[in-house]
């Protein structure tokens, strides 16, 4: 089976304190992982280079069978293939129209293809007609339903999600849950910080967990 | 007649005959405050975003820089504009001394630190999802940025109304390089500075009230453009 | 966001309109602040301005800086009033076409109780002389002007040199000097249009010395050498000074007059 991402020898520390240390980690795609550990286990730092965001102090990262260069001229199209959902996302000032179509906008796609595809994605969030409310005033549960859209409108190949039903009400995890378990169906990987114990279990994906920085437990299965 | 009393009745007077040389100063004065704000805009905007956001050994001095040019007398600026733009000087030949276009110069190097400043204080004090937030959306590094300016611009209008205020009040400049000629290159300030040392204390002062009520109404137009 | 777009394009689009002014020639003169703040050049002016369809552009400063901004050639003509610095400017050959315009006199003005008994000397150099044996406050220009250097002039004349707390070097036109002296309640030496302007709501001293050949204010207009500034606008400026010293200039001179008295003295041909 092919590979999505491989890690291999992956280090990260902050100053004298490592923070993150992958021997060897192989992820496929069209899976759900879920990523578990403590509070300071190396989840976030783990996603954000997942996401490109932020290089490896050593270690050798591929993505898609090559190795991933992390300078801007090579990162650009590896993170429009790629999408990471902060726990507590970011919504630009603006209309939430004009949040779930950035992503698009930089893509160049086209007016109509915009709106079909922004529509398309709040209704997938349960937020159909919201597209003019202004950002800034949407409840916690909503602005994080207005972000998950804003990632699924770019019909991303790889969704990084950091603990996404921590900062939200029961109705809206339940929803978000539904939509996420229903994505690798769809050809989309979904990599899912989280620490409810259940989560796992409950969403039935493969799990990864990390204590310290470094893997522990059964792994994935690599291929 | 009370001194207060005398300057704002003369002030008034001075608006309601519509005085010519109180209109042409008040035109120069916005005239050249506004072209100076626009150019330091240009160059000190940027050049304060291009500061908080990069990180380059020697930044920290390059911050220090800009603070103390913050500091700098106007008289200091204008001296040296002077030497540049006189007929001794490498920009001689253009004869700008005297000018409008060299209170422009002036102005404008006197307002782009306040203006980088400002937006260097907006960008270290900005939300530290945005550049993130719109990388892994897919914006390249330019993009992001720009992203970030636009969430930005309340802080960045500020540092616009800041650069604004600092030279639409100096004189320092507009006297040295304008040299006050009477509707040509005098503006409130150096017209309230002309006055004064005429003596004629009350015509200062209503000049300045004028000149507050100019500053107040750009400024209202200014805030205006800040909330859209 | 497109709205604030198009409001600062429409800023700049209406700041380049208010900045395209007639192209009508510019000439610039350096002069000493008394021609200015005198109210003469507000009438002297414009009759020569409509015949020329020209600015006389004025940059009133005192007549040390009037002469340096002439020599680095960033005007075109200097009208001043200190006839030793003029003639080595043309010496120097920074001018050239130095001629006689006008004239009024120095005075020496001081508290009415007159503390140092100025009053009775006789002459100019005499009533220094009295006011540094009292060490009667004295605020001195201090900036280089013509009414500096003839102030120098005057001490050394009196051979004294003055210190002490009583001298008071203010670096500052003539208007603020006299504003300080009357504060102060000092004296110092003051041309008599500037003290004309002064006199009675703006100050409370009076002339105590006058009337002395040595006080005698005479004003040249020298054009800046085209030889050493090849931009000077020569030909305007000869065209200035011609009007200057002419008939139609020298009688608006002669006629002007503040608070009902005149200002300007001009030479009988």
């Amino acid at each position: 089976m092919e590979t999505l991402y491989r890690l291999s020898n992956i280090r990260k520390s902050y100053g004298q304190r490592t923070v993150l240390a992958i021997n060897e980690l192989v992820l496929r795609p069209g899976t759900l992982y879920t990523l578990t550990g403590a509070n300071g286990s190396g989840k976030s730092t783990l996603l954000s280079i997942l996401a490109f965001l932020s290089p490896p102090a050593s270690g050798e990262l591929f993505f898609g069978g090559a190795p991933v260069r992390w300078n801007n001229a090579a990162l650009l199209p590896l993170r429009r293939a790629v999408t990471l959902l902060h726990q507590s996302p970011y919504l630009f000032n603006g209309s939430v129209f004009s949040n779930v179509a950035y992503g698009l906008k930089l893509r160049a796609i086209r007016g109509d293809e915009q709106h079909r595809r922004v529509e398309e994605a709040l209704m997938m969030v349960g937020l159909a007609g919201f597209e003019h409310r202004r950002a800034r005033e949407l409840s916690g549960g909503e602005a994080q339903r207005v972000a998950m859209a804003r990632a699924l409108a770019l019909g991303p190949r790889v969704l990084l999600l950091d603990e996404p039903f921590a900062n939200v009400d029961r109705d809206t995890s339940a929803l978000l849950e539904e939509l996420v378990v229903s994505l690798p169906g769809r050809g989309t990987t979904v990599i899912m910080t989280t620490h409810d114990p259940e989560h796992p279990d409950r969403l039935g994906g493969e799990l990864i967990h990390l204590v310290a920085g470094e893997l522990a437990g059964p792994l994935p299965a690599a291929a | 007649m009370d001194f207060f009393t005398e300057s704002f009745h003369t002030a008034l007077d001075l608006i309601a005959a519509r005085d010519p040389d109180v209109v042409s100063a008040v035109t120069v004065s916005i005239v050249v405050s506004l072209w100076s704000t626009l150019f330091a805009a240009l160059a000190g905007i940027p050049a304060g975003v291009a500061l908080g956001v990069s990180e380059f050994p020697g930044k920290r001095w390059a911050v220090t820089l800009l603070n103390t040019l913050m500091a700098l007398p106007t008289v200091v600026v204008g001296l040296f504009v002077y030497s540049i733009i006189s007929r001794q000087g490498p920009l001689g030949g253009m004869g700008l001394l005297f000018t409008p276009s060299a209170m422009v110069i002036g102005q404008t190097v006197l307002a782009v630190p306040i203006m980088a400043n400002f937006t260097l204080s907006a960008i270290k004090g900005a939300d530290p999802r945005i550049i993130p937030t719109a990388l892994t959306l897919g914006a390249g590094p330019f993009a992001s940025v720009r992203r970030l300016v636009i969430e930005l611009r309340f802080g960045i209008m500020a540092a616009v109304i800041a650069g604004f205020g600092r030279v639409i009040a100096e004189v320092g400049v507009a006297m040295m390089l304008g040299g006050n000629i009477r509707g040509y290159t005098r503006t409130m300030t150096t017209a309230i500075a002309m006055e004064t040392g005429k003596g004629e204390f009350a015509l200062g002062l209503a000049l300045g009230l004028i000149l507050m009520t100019v500053a107040l109404i750009v400024n209202l137009f200014l805030n205006f453009l800040q909330q859209r | 966001m497109k709205l604030m777009n198009r409001l600062l394009l429409s800023i700049t689009a209406l700041l380049v309109l208010c900045t395209a002014v007639s192209a009508e020639e510019r000439l610039k003169m350096s002069t000493t602040t008394s021609t200015q703040d005198s109210g003469l050049l507000k009438v002297l002016l414009p009759p020569f301005e409509q015949k020329n369809n020209c600015k006389v552009d004025v940059i009133a400063v005192g007549t040390g800086q009037s002469l340096k901004i002439g020599e680095a050639g960033d005007v075109d003509v200097v009208f001043v009033h200190a006839r030793k610095l003029e003639d080595k400017f043309v010496a120097d050959g920074f001018g050239v076409n130095r001629k006689d315009v006008m004239y009024n006199d120095f005075v020496v003005i001081g508290p009415k109780n007159d503390p140092a008994g100025i009053a009775k000397a006789k002459t100019a150099a005499e009533a220094l002389k009295m006011i540094a044996a009292k060490a009667s406050t004295f605020i001195s220009r201090g900036d280089k002007s013509g009414t500096h250097i003839k102030e120098k002039e005057l001490w050394q004349a009196a051979g004294v040199e003055p210190k002490g707390a009583w001298y008071v070097e203010a670096g500052q036109g003539m208007g603020p000097v006299i504003t300080m002296a009357t504060e102060r309640q000092g004296y110092t030496l003051a041309d008599r249009g500037t003290y004309n302007a002064f006199k009675g709501a703006k100050t409370d001293l009076a002339i105590l010395f006058q009337g002395e050949k040595g006080l005698f204010n005479p004003y040249g207009i020298i054009a800046v050498n085209p030889k050493k500034h090849a931009h000077v606008k020569y030909d305007l400026a000869m065209k200035f000074i011609d009007y200057v010293t002419g008939p139609e200039g020298q009688k608006i001179i002669a006629e002007y007059k503040q608070h009902g008295e005149p200002v300007f003295f001009i030479y009988k041909k």
